[in-house]
C-alpha cells in the first residue's frame, strides 16, 4: 500500500519537475538558438575551411601555383584538372585549373599536399548554383574567390 | 400551407447558417491551434518556429492547408476503396458534431440539448469507428496495428472519462451544459473546480488525464507512435483525406478543453462579477465568448505544454493506468459524490 502511494506521489512529482524544465526553456530565460540566416550572418570561426581557392600574390598578379598537379593526383574525387602553360619553360604556371565543387567533399587533401601552399581554404560557404556548369570553378573564378595573399613577411633563412 | 413551407424554409436556412458558422469557427480554431502548437513546441525546444509566412508566420498553416489541397489523393493498391474514402469523414463528422452543443457564450449554443453531456460522450466515441475503418482499409500493417491500438485505447479511456463527467453532472443535477454553466455564475469560487468539494478536483484531474489519452496527444499517442508505427492509422492517407484526420485531431483537442471549461471552470462565466457579469444581452454574449475562449486557450496551451514535455508511455502502461488506476478511482469518486448528493447536499 505504501509503495503504491509513493509511486503515485513520485509520478506526480516527476511530471511537475518535467513541466518545470520545459517551462524554463519556454520562458525568456532561455534565448532561441535559431539563426535567421539570410538576415543574420553566421559568425565563421577563425580556422574556417571552405572550398580550395587560389589566392593571388599581389607582387606577381597571379597565384603561386606551379601546375605540378599534386593536388589533382591527391584528390580522392578526381575533380581538380590542371594543365601546364608550356609557353615559357622557366616560368611554370597553370594554363587551365578547374575544380568541380559539386563533388568536392572538403577533405582538404589538395591544400595539404600543395608544395607552394598556394591552395588556400576560402571563407565562403554560399556555393549554390542553378546549373552544373556553375559549380565548376576555373582559374579566374578561383583567383577571384581566393582574394589576395597578405604580403610575405621578410624572413631570411640563415645559411 | 404556404405559411408552413415558408417556416420550413426559414428553419432550414437557420440550420444551414448555424452549421456553416460552426464549421468556419472550427476551421479557424484548428488553423490557429496548429500554428500555436508549432510556436509552443519550437519555443520549448529553444527554436523560433514558423516566422516567415506573413507577419510572425501567422499565414503558415493557411499555406500548409493550401498545399495539402493540391496534393495528389493516393489510394493504395489493395486498399478497400469505399471504406478508405469514408473513413476520414467518419472521424471528422463526430468531431464536428460535438461543437453543436458546446455553449461558447451566453445564448451562443448552436443547439441546447437537455442531454448535452451524454450527447458529447456518445458522439465523440463514434470517431473510433472511423479510425479502425481507416486502419483496416489501408491494407498496411502499420495502419492496422495503429487502428487496433487506437480502438483499445479509446474504448478503455471512454470509461474513466464518463466516470469523471458524471461527477459535475450529479452535483449540478443536470445534463444540460447551459444549465451547468448557469449554476456556476457569480465568480470563480462558484466554479465547480473551486467549490471546495474534494471529489470535483479529483474528477477534473481524471478528466484531464483520460482526455489526453482520448485525443491521443503525446504522452498517450501509442496509436500513432512515430517510432514504431510510422503514423499509425493514417499512414497511407494523403492530401485532403489526411487533412480531414488532422483537422479532427486538433478539433478534438479544442473540444476537450471546451468540455473541461464548461464542466469545471465555469464555462463562459467571467471569473469576477465586475469583469462582465453585470452586463446583459448581446454585450454579455460577447464578453462571455471572450472568457470562454480565454479559458479554452489556457487549457489548450497546457495540453501543448504536456505534449512537448512527457515521453510516450508503453501500451501496457497505458492500459494499466486506465483499468487499474483511473477506473477504480473514478468508481469510488462517483460513489462518494452520489452519497454526498443524496445525504448532505439536498438536506
Amino acid at each position: 500500500m505504501s509503495t503504491i502511494l509513493s509511486d503515485i506521489k513520485n509520478s506526480f512529482v516527476s511530471i511537475i519537475k518535467g513541466l518545470k524544465v520545459t517551462a524554463i526553456n519556454w520562458s525568456i530565460l532561455r534565448p532561441c538558438v535559431t539563426e535567421l540566416y539570410p538576415e543574420q550572418r553566421p559568425q565563421l570561426p577563425e580556422a574556417y575551411r571552405g572550398m580550395p581557392t587560389l589566392p593571388v600574390r599581389p607582387e606577381t598578379g597571379r597565384s603561386d601555383c606551379i601546375a605540378c598537379g599534386a593536388c589533382a593526383r591527391m584528390c580522392p574525387e578526381h575533380i581538380i584538372t590542371v594543365e601546364v602553360d608550356k609557353t615559357d619553360p622557366k616560368d611554370r604556371k597553370p594554363a587551365k585549373f578547374s575544380i568541380d565543387i559539386s563533388r568536392c567533399m572538403f577533405c582538404g587533401l589538395c591544400m595539404e599536399v600543395c608544395p607552394k601552399g598556394c591552395l588556400r581554404p576560402a571563407r565562403t560557404f554560399e556555393l549554390a548554383s542553378r546549373t552544373r556548369e556553375g559549380m565548376i570553378y576555373n582559374l579566374d573564378k578561383l583567383n577571384e574567390l581566393g582574394g589576395q595573399l597578405p604580403p610575405e613577411p621578410e624572413t631570411k633563412l640563415e645559411s | 400551407m404556404n405559411q408552413i413551407l415558408i417556416d420550413l424554409a426559414l428553419e432550414l436556412g437557420k440550420l444551414i447558417a448555424i452549421a456553416v458558422v460552426v464549421l468556419v469557427f472550427m476551421l479557424v480554431a484548428v488553423l490557429y491551434l496548429v500554428l500555436k502548437l508549432r510556436w509552443v513546441i519550437a519555443r520549448i525546444q529553444s527554436r523560433l518556429g514558423p516566422n516567415r509566412t506573413g507577419p510572425w508566420g501567422v499565414a503558415q498553416t493557411v499555406a500548409d492547408a493550401l498545399k495539402l489541397f493540391q496534393k495528389e489523393d493516393i489510394i493504395p493498391k489493395g486498399a478497400d476503396k469505399w471504406l478508405f474514402t469514408i473513413a476520414p469523414a467518419l472521424v471528422f463528422i463526430p468531431a464536428y458534431l460535438v461543437y453543436v452543443v458546446i455553449p461558447f457564450g451566453a445564448g451562443l449554443t448552436a443547439q441546447s440539448l437537455n442531454v448535452g453531456v451524454m450527447y458529447i460522450s456518445a458522439i465523440s466515441s463514434i470517431g473510433v469507428i472511423g479510425i479502425i475503418v481507416g486502419g483496416w482499409a489501408s491494407n498496411n500493417k502499420w495502419s492496422l496495428l495503429g487502428a487496433f491500438r487506437g480502438a483499445s485505447q479509446l474504448i478503455s479511456y471512454e470509461v474513466p472519462i464518463i466516470l469523471a463527467l458524471v461527477v459535475p453532472v450529479l452535483i449540478n443535477g443536470s445534463l444540460d451544459l447551459n444549465t451547468i454553466v448557469a449554476n456556476q455564475s457569480g465568480g470563480f469560487w462558484h466554479w465547480d473546480l473551486f467549490t471546495g468539494f474534494p471529489m470535483l478536483p479529483l474528477a477534473f484531474l481524471m478528466l484531464v488525464i483520460a482526455g489526453l489519452a482520448e485525443i491521443n496527444v503525446t504522452p498517450f499517442d501509442i496509436m500513432e507512435a512515430e517510432s514504431e508505427l510510422v503514423a499509425g492509422f493514417n499512414t497511407e492517407y494523403s492530401g485532403m483525406k489526411f487533412a480531414l484526420f488532422f483537422l479532427a485531431e486538433f478539433a478534438e483537442s479544442f473540444t476537450l478543453s471546451a468540455i473541461i471549461t464548461t464542466l469545471f471552470l465555469g464555462g463562459y462565466q467571467p471569473p469576477l462579477h465586475i469583469l462582465g457579469g453585470q452586463l446583459t444581452g448581446i454585450a454579455f454574449s460577447a464578453v462571455s465568448l471572450f472568457w470562454f475562449m480565454a479559458k479554452c486557450w489556457v487549457l489548450v496551451v497546457f495540453i501543448m505544454w504536456v505534449r512537448s514535455t512527457l515521453p510516450r508511455v508503453r501500451v501496457d502502461q497505458l492500459m494499466n493506468l486506465s483499468w487499474k488506476a483511473l477506473i477504480p478511482t473514478g468508481l469510488v469518486n462517483l460513489l462518494l459524490t452520489g452519497a454526498y448528493v443524496v445525504f448532505w447536499m439536498h438536506k
